[in-house]
């Protein structure tokens, strides 16, 4: 499985627009194996960031997985149900 | 790891699966299930968002906000829906074009004649994703709460626990073969 190179800027996404993000909610479904896998296969991040984020998803029952515009945020909202997460997306520090 | 471990990567890209003939069955006809409801949704989404299960498919994309939730579901559901529909149809055709596997046929130790699916890298991003559908599903079906307790007692519930439980499985087992 090779990175995606082009989802890795989404961390660094710069809007003038007041900056939205996308969270992602712990569900009894999802294995946890898999929300790690779709976090380093769709955004690119490191095994480490992955299990990281994943973590914080069960744990505290969501994770903050990318910032940047809304028009982009609603991407990877409909992204990441394509792959069977929940997710959605707000206005950042709601 | 087992001994006979599911899935074994090829040297030309594709993944290799063995599955007994009854696990090839029922993933089939659960597929084939799936695959069904989802066409309903797809031609009729104003009915299909009334099911709880489209709404586990599909969740609201704003939490707090109705009319932002809508307008986004207007926008991506049918498109969602077809590519959940479309990678159940991978998944379909590849354990369609399954063969038993005959080299086990005359193997002293007996095993059962395995069916041997061939997926390739397009075609396990639609695996991955169709599982979760399927689970998804099943969930729903089985009315499992926040906390992961199945609701659901009825007499189909210790089967559709221990299908859903197994497709658990083969997705990890699918994540760990590509996930090197």
């Amino acid at each position: 499985m090779t990175k995606t190179a082009e989802h890795t800027e989404l961390r660094e996404e710069v809007s003038l627009d007041r900056p939205w993000v996308t969270l992602v909610w712990d569900d009894p479904v999802n294995l946890m194996s898999y929300v790690a896998y779709v976090f380093r296969s769709y955004f690119g991040v490191t095994p480490k960031q992955a299990e990281r984020l994943m973590l914080q998803v069960h744990n505290i029952g969501r994770a903050v997985v990318a910032t940047g515009n809304r028009e982009s945020m609603e991407r990877h909202v409909e992204a990441m149900h394509g792959y069977g997460l929940w997710a959605t997306l707000a206005m950042a520090d709601e | 790891m087992s001994v006979r471990q599911r899935f074994t990567p090829q040297r030309d890209g594709l993944l290799l699966g063995r599955f007994e003939p009854i696990e090839a069955y029922l993933l089939r006809l659960a597929t084939t299930q799936l695959l069904e409801m989802l066409d309903f949704g797809t031609t009729d989404p104003h009915l299909a968002a009334s099911d709880g299960v489209f709404g586990r498919l599909l969740p609201d994309a704003y939490r707090d906000d109705d009319e932002a939730a809508a307008e986004f579901r207007r926008f991506t559901a049918t498109g969602l829906l077809e590519r959940k529909a479309q990678n159940a149809q991978i998944v379909l055709d590849s354990l369609g074009a399954s063969e038993p596997d005959t080299a086990t046929l005359d193997s002293e130790d007996r095993q059962p004649v395995m069916v041997m699916v061939s997926v390739d890298p397009d075609a396990v991003q639609a695996w991955l994703r169709s599982l979760t559908d399927l689970r998804l599903t099943l969930a729903d079906r089985l009315q499992i709460s926040s906390d992961g307790v199945v609701h659901l007692a009825t007499e189909d519930t210790p089967f559709l626990r221990e299908l859903y439980e197994w497709l658990g499985m083969l997705q990890e087992e699918l994540v760990y073969a590509i996930d090197v």
